[in-house]
């Protein structure tokens, strides 16, 4: 019942993100200073602020988890963190293009853009943590504590680098957002938002299903496979 | 209060053993001079980028040899099973926890002892006694800032095969706002602070410092649990 | 052109949504290839 109800409104959220995306491009004005290249603003910031919906439900899914102990929560954590991580490392490639295009350089160090990227690698961290961990009971707690201690790090890191920088030149990405803009930045944000819950699910599913598949008995197949050989 | 009795026990017995395999510890002592060294190679023989450079290369050295000195504090534990003897003496895991990484912390401020001045040679610098002393602080602040999430973070890759690399690649990228802190405030003290702005990047580490000491203390026994 | 404008922005934009587009597709798929391996791997499955 619930998984139509994704789907659907996954498509939907396609749907949004078309339309808003045809807005953003073609109908809403280009900006003063830096022209079209702007137009770029109407995926960046909403994979910014989806990218940080998923690693704060990830966070809350941690809670839950070691909590409660039941691995369907693991199983969302995964979820929200593979695609937060998805979601952040497109956010960085966007935001390397815009500045390359209004700065001239690839990097910058920009406030946002440099926590995304600790974030970034924060989060990969944990997906890492679970690959070397071979007992199921462990990558769940063990996930579940790197997340939370990476997400407590997230505002630490952020007024951290915004220090450090306000002793450099700071040249950060516009924030005024004139109303014709808002528009197409909200149905892109909700269409996003839509389609990442389908995908988180979806991954939660995945990783549920490798869940049982693993534990089932592989010892009994490898068994009958050396008697069959023999 | 018995956890903290506990969490002393810990910490004077891994002090103990650490002096015991002292070895290994002039060890890690070695190689963040060596560390020292390889960044003046890196950057030098110009005095002046070493000494622009001081607070960095002294704050990356603490957090290379931290890597090592964390990977050993958990390593002692998996021989023998000891862990699992500790926690069914019965020890408290929030208490196992301080212990260790009280002990870890002392160890990183030793380190403070042979490394600023090393560097204060390599790298031409000319710190004040006062400047001396807060760099002390600042030493401590950073070692605690790294103590506490690498001990959590030991625990867990102790247990792994490939933990030599799974610690740093967890470890540092939690610890950018140690390692800036760490950078700024000591450049501060070497270079001058026109805009006294040490204070503020002390009370930064010490807040990394407080959240941290509490939340991997919270979170430790999930860490270790057998499930 | 009023001043300061960047001219020639098209092309970064194109490569900004066109990369996004292409990964999150990408991904999408990976998910799908992935379940139906999992799903060949079932205990239920000879």
């Amino acid at each position: 019942m619930k998984r139509a109800w994704i789907g659907w409104s996954a498509v939907a959220g396609l749907a949004l993100l078309a339309v808003g995306t045809w807005i953003g491009l073609f109908v809403a004005p280009a900006e003063r200073h830096m022209g079209d290249v702007q137009r770029i603003m109407y995926v960046h910031v909403p994979s910014a602020w989806i990218g940080m919906v998923c690693f704060t439900a990830a966070f809350v899914f941690a809670i839950l988890s070691l909590w409660s102990g039941r691995r369907v929560w693991d199983d969302r954590l995964v979820g929200a963190v593979e695609v937060g991580v998805v979601l952040n490392a497109l956010l960085l490639v966007q935001g390397s293009i815009w500045g390359r295009a209004t700065w001239g350089v690839w990097w910058d160090w920009d406030v946002r853009l440099t926590t995304s990227l600790v974030m970034l690698l924060l989060f990969a961290g944990v997906l890492a943590l679970r690959r070397l961990a071979d007992d199921e009971g462990r990558r769940a707690s063990w996930s579940a504590v790197a997340t939370i201690v990476g997400y407590v790090d997230v505002p630490l890191v952020y007024f951290c680098v915004r220090w450090w920088r306000s002793l450099h030149q700071v040249q950060s990405t516009p924030e005024t957002v004139d109303p014709a803009m808002a528009l197409p930045l909200r149905l892109n944000a909700i269409g996003l938002l839509l389609v990442a819950i389908w995908m988180a699910s979806r991954r939660a599913r995945l990783e549920g299903a490798r869940r049982i598949a693993e534990s089932a008995a592989p010892p009994a197949r490898v068994v009958s496979e050396e008697v069959a050989r023999a | 209060m018995r956890l903290a009795r506990q969490a002393w026990l810990i910490f004077r017995k891994d002090l103990l053993l650490e002096w015991r395999g002292r070895a290994r510890t002039v060890s890690v002592l070695l190689f963040g001079v060596v560390t020292l060294v390889l960044f003046s190679f890196a950057l030098g023989p110009e005095a002046e980028p070493l000494r622009r450079g001081a607070a960095g290369f002294l704050t990356l050295a603490l957090l290379l040899s931290s890597v090592l000195g964390l990977n050993e504090s958990f390593r002692l534990e998996q021989e023998d099973r000891a862990l699992e003897g500790l926690l069914l003496r019965p020890v408290e895991p929030t208490a196992l926890f301080y212990g260790k990484a009280l002990g870890s912390a002392f160890l990183l401020l030793l380190l403070a002892l042979i490394l600023v001045p090393a560097a204060v040679v390599l790298y031409d610098l000319s710190p004040t006694p006062a400047g001396l002393l807060q760099l002390a602080g600042l030493w401590a602040l950073a070692s605690a800032g790294l103590a506490a999430p690498g001990t959590l973070y030991a625990a867990i890759t102790g247990r792994l095969q490939s933990q030599d690399v799974a610690l740093p690649l967890l470890l540092f990228p939690l610890v950018v706002p140690v390692l800036l802190g760490s950078v700024k405030a000591m450049d501060l003290v070497l270079t001058g602070d026109p805009m006294h702005q040490l204070r503020s990047w002390a009370l930064l580490l010490a807040g990394f410092d407080a959240i941290y000491w509490s939340v991997c203390g919270i979170l430790f026994p999930f860490a270790i649990e057998e499930s | 052109m009023p001043e300061g404008v960047i001219v020639g922005g098209w092309s970064y934009v194109i490569a900004a949504y066109g990369i996004t587009t292409t990964v999150l597709v990408l991904y999408v798929i990976s998910l799908f290839k992935r379940a139906a391996v999992t799903a060949g791997e079932a205990p239920d499955d000879h």
